[in-house]
């Protein structure tokens, strides 16, 4: 195996790509899809990524096939199936690989080695290889030939979302980079802009980030926040919800919509804003409980980052896919037999206010876990915009697939390694939050506060309003929000 | 005992017709019948008079004293009151009947007769001749007559029309009085003059009796006040927005044109072989079977089907697959369909709905002018829905959102509008609303539309060719 590439950098140049990451101008988009109009786009992997961001890209005016394997096409299978219903020209690897100006590997992390090794060689002088998520790169450390081009545009949403918005006449925040070591004709940023506009990424908001911002503060967003606290949340909530003596449907249900219902305020206003959705008693108390769980967390988040930066998260994660991944399937089998996910949803109302009010440990939980993950982030030289999107952006898009078939449809959703990591962070964090959970009673997760009194002091809650608002996490994320809303404006 | 008329058609001397009438009149009702001008209104009224000859159907229960106030009755009397002058062969300077006599003529309940000639203010003009008298005067005439007959149905034809205003408050309060034991058909031509006692309300459009409502039915209501909107007030289309031209098209070629088409799922094909041209104005009506690929055809035109690349088609001066993008060919296109409705589920304003059809985007994600701005609020003037225009789109009634599409459809002025089952799933009032719409953009505008429907009946004037799959 080729040698970690992040590790092999010096901590300048680390740091270097670490902190880049910058919200681009509209108006650096006006040359469109030039830089791509006649060049010939090859995608390999035809899966919602690969297909959507096909059609995406054809719809815009630029020339696009599917390389597959000679099996895929002669057994006619599904990836054969999507690209020739949508009218693609589909041929083997050896047919269209050497014709291709850009070749766009938009194929699971764990293939990225062995798709890159067969192409390469068939790759012309001075293409370009597109990824859409740098871990082939950054943590498999595989290299580059140098005559080519590499760049990487990851839109920030499902693949069937990336069309969605296409055909609505928006897009998806996209994030785009270019791998400085592979850049010999110095146009991979001309390449990597005209691809995010043939995706309509563009009218969404692009960040410009490097390949090491994008994977270590994507590893770590997915593995804490985005995935495992929500993971380990719902199974601790819901285990304590039944142990108050809620209704197992109830608390099923809270827990399922909660999430989406409690980040879709987050989403509009921070977490100040999701903090404010609570009543004053309720806020304070909120506050309190994330306080105390940020200081339980703190070492597991630590943990987490510098696995992640050393190397050793993606290196134990490689040992599993050479097994098999007999570790990934056994936690996937295990997570599909908890109670919460094997208990349905009742069919009782529950306001949306009811979800804030009865559900303030959940409000607690994500407000820790946002707070941590973009601490630890930062802390550890990934600067604030790449954290600010690797935690509290991205939130309220985990939380929605909760919202339509729980855990399995996360999972199911996101990528292994996110998936891989998720349980990585459950295993560890169910056992740590164990004792704050035995003071945990049902006011603050089932039952609400059910005070006759909501009376607060005054110092006291102006202490806690002035931690929420003044956390850094909510000072970027304001004036992120304010760029995007700039780019959506109304809708 | 109820009025009632049953599969009725009824011929007024081979000038019109009233068709497949299926009406009651139940004891207790005051009915409104309203309509444009020419769709039949004064016409169904007359046959509760007896009028016209009944050519189908049945009629039972028709009331043997009528009260009839109308234009067309008003200038028979003034015709009948002339024939006689010019009868009149003796070399003596007539001065005509007096209306004295005229109203005497018809009346069994004097004291009605004039109480009302004097709260009408006739009293001076009681010797005077009758075709002497100014329209608004012979109008009295002719309510006094009609409500002093001790009448058991009260027909009144646009009553208030001509009328002061003293007289006017005068008969107001009269016929509340009498509209408690004897029921009322009135005729008007705008529902905001319709008088509280009116209980139901009935729709004519072409010589049909398009809609019955219960007026205690608001929403029903609301939405035939919109209708009557569109196609009884003079309506301009807004114009397109001269900042926002269209690439100009060359003029001798076709719009679209698919040579030997076809659409294929697996081993399913949908159609094939299929060639079509659409030249500029030339409406199209599209029809077909579900499942026929009606609406397969129309993706590959607009660019939305993704076997559109590999067909042969020419659209709007692009030949398909040849580094055009699908913005380039959807600006020229005008869309609506139900499916497009569902998708359209974006939490935005009316007057953004509307100003989305400059972008052709579902929700609004550009920068609009204020010329785009005021140009949709003109648009939301001609649909009726002005004092809507901040409200959500997603809040409107089913009917109102596939208006509003239409309308952001047309905001651009395309060169092709595409109308993919406009009526689809809608009510018949709306269906009625959608149609005059439509209507209203076919007479008014340069755009060439291809209609798509299942609904023989939901036709469009002026629609000529005809594809059928």
């Amino acid at each position: 195996m080729a040698e970690n590439y992040f590790n092999s950098l010096s901590l300048r140049e680390q740091l270097e790509q670490l902190g880049k990451c910058r919200f681009m101008h509209l108006s650096e988009f006006t040359d469109g899809v030039n830089a791509l109009k006649g060049k010939k786009m090859v995608v390999i992997g035809c899966g919602a990524q690969g297909l959507n961001q096909g059609l995406n890209l054809r719809d815009s005016g630029l020339d696009v096939s599917y390389a597959l394997r000679q099996a895929a096409i002669d057994e006619k299978r599904q990836s054969w199936k999507n690209a020739t219903e949508n009218g693609f020209t589909v041929g083997t690897y050896e047919d269209l690989i050497p014709t291709a100006d850009v070749v766009l590997n938009l194929t699971p992390d764990k293939q990225h080695t062995n798709v890159v090794n067969t192409v390469m060689p068939m790759m012309k002088e001075g293409a370009c290889l597109s990824y859409s998520h740098g871990f082939n790169i950054v943590e498999e450390g595989t290299k580059i030939r140098d005559d080519l081009t590499v760049i990487m545009v990851a839109p920030k949403c499902p693949g069937t979302e990336v069309r969605a918005e296409y055909v609505r006449g928006f897009g998806v925040p996209t994030l785009i980079a270019v791998h400085d070591d592979n850049d010999p004709k110095g146009e991979g940023l001309a390449i990597a802009k005209a691809y995010a506009v043939g995706t309509g990424g563009h009218k969404a908001g692009v960040l410009m980030s490097s390949f090491i911002a994008e994977v270590k503060s994507d590893l770590m967003g997915e593995q804490t926040i985005l995935c495992g606290m929500l993971q380990t949340g719902s199974l601790l909530c819901f285990d304590k919800m039944i142990e108050e003596g809620v209704d197992p449907g109830y608390a099923s249900k809270l827990i399922q919509y909660g999430w989406e219902t409690t980040t879709e305020a987050l989403k509009y206003g921070g977490v100040t804003n999701m903090m404010d959705r609570l009543s004053n008693p309720a806020k304070i108390k909120a506050f309190e409980l994330a306080e105390e769980m940020k200081d339980i967390m703190r070492p597991l988040y630590n943990k987490h980052q510098d696995d992640i930066m050393t190397g050793k998260f993606s290196a134990t994660m490689m040992a599993d896919w050479a097994n098999d991944d007999k570790e990934l399937l056994g936690w996937r089998a295990d997570t599909a037999e908890t109670p919460f996910e094997k208990t349905p949803a009742g069919d009782m109302d529950i306001s949306e206010q009811e979800y804030f009010d009865n559900g303030i440990l959940m409000v607690a939980m994500v407000k820790a876990g946002v707070e941590l993950a973009f601490e630890t982030m930062t802390a550890a030289g990934i600067i604030a915009d790449s954290a600010y999107y690797e935690s509290l952006h991205e939130t309220p898009l985990i939380a929605n697939t909760i919202a339509r078939k729980k855990l399995f449809e996360m999972n199911s959703t996101i990528s292994d390694t996110a998936e891989y990591g998720c349980y990585l962070y459950n295993h560890a964090c169910v056992p740590l939050l164990q004792d704050f959970m035995k003071n945990i009673k049902s006011d603050v997760i089932g039952k609400g506060l059910q005070l006759n009194d909501t009376g607060v002091d005054n110092a006291r809650l102006i202490e806690v309003n002035e931690a929420i608002r003044n956390h850094p996490v909510e000072e970027i994320g304001a004036t992120l929000r304010g760029h995007m809303s700039d780019m959506k404006r109304i809708v | 005992m109820a009025i009632t008329l049953k599969n009725l058609t009824v011929d007024f001397d081979n000038r019109f017709q009233c068709k497949k009438i299926n009406w009651t009149l139940n004891r207790g009702e005051h009915w409104l019948i309203t309509g444009s001008n020419g769709s039949g209104k004064s016409a169904l009224a007359a046959i509760l008079a007896g009028y016209g000859d009944i050519e189908y159907g049945v009629a039972t229960n028709l009331p043997q004293r009528v009260g009839l106030v109308s234009f067309e009755a008003q200038a028979e009397l003034i015709a009948a009151e002339r024939r006689k002058d010019d009868a009149d062969i003796m070399d003596v300077i007539t001065e005509g009947t007096p209306v004295q006599e005229i109203i005497d003529a018809v009346t069994t309940d004097p004291d009605t007769a004039n109480q009302l000639i004097e709260q009408l203010g006739l009293t001076p003009l009681l010797d005077r001749a009758f075709r002497k008298l100014s329209t608004g005067e012979t109008r009295k005439v002719m309510l006094i007559r009609a409500l002093s007959c001790k009448p058991q149905l009260l027909i009144l034809d646009e009553p208030f029309e001509g009328l002061d205003a003293k007289s006017l408050d005068a008969l107001q309060l009269h016929l509340a009085k009498v509209a408690e034991h004897i029921p009322v058909v009135m005729i008007l031509n705008r529902l905001d003059q319709c008088p509280g006692y009116i209980t139901h309300i009935a729709y004519m459009n072409q010589g049909e009796l398009q809609q019955t409502i219960n007026r205690s039915d608001t929403e029903a209501h609301d939405a035939l006040l919109q209708l009557l909107h569109l196609k009884t007030t003079d309506l301009e289309l807004p114009p397109a927005d001269p900042d926002f031209a269209l690439p100009v098209l060359e003029a001798d070629q076709p719009l679209v044109k698919l040579t030997d088409t076809a659409v294929r799922y697996g081993d399913t094909t949908i159609f094939e072989n299929l060639d079509w041209t659409i030249n500029r104005g030339q409406h199209w009506q599209l029809t077909g079977p579900n499942g026929s690929g009606k609406t397969a055809l129309l993706s590959l035109i607009t660019g939305d089907h993704p076997q559109c690349y590999v067909n042969d088609i020419f659209v709007f001066g692009f030949k398909r697959g040849s580094g055009e993008s699908i913005w380039q060919i959807k600006q020229f296109i005008g869309y609506v369909s139900t499916a497009l409705q569902w998708e359209y589920t974006v939490g935005t304003s009316l007057r953004n709905v509307i100003i989305s059809g400059f972008y052709d985007s579902i929700g609004l994600y550009s920068k609009y002018t204020d010329n785009q701005k005021q140009i949709a609020e003109q648009w939301l003037e001609v649909l009726g829905m002005s004092d809507r225009a901040n409200d959500t789109f997603t809040s409107q009634s089913y009917g109102d959102q596939r208006l509003l599409l239409i309308a952001r459809a047309m905001v651009k002025h395309p060169p092709l509008l595409i109308l993919d089952e406009p009526c689809l799933g809608l009510d018949d009032m709306n269906r009625q609303r959608v149609l005059a719409l439509i209507e209203l953009i076919c007479s008014r505008s340069e755009s060439t539309v291809l209609y798509v429907n299942h609904h023989a009946e939901d036709k469009i004037q002026g629609i000529e060719n005809h594809l059928a799959l």
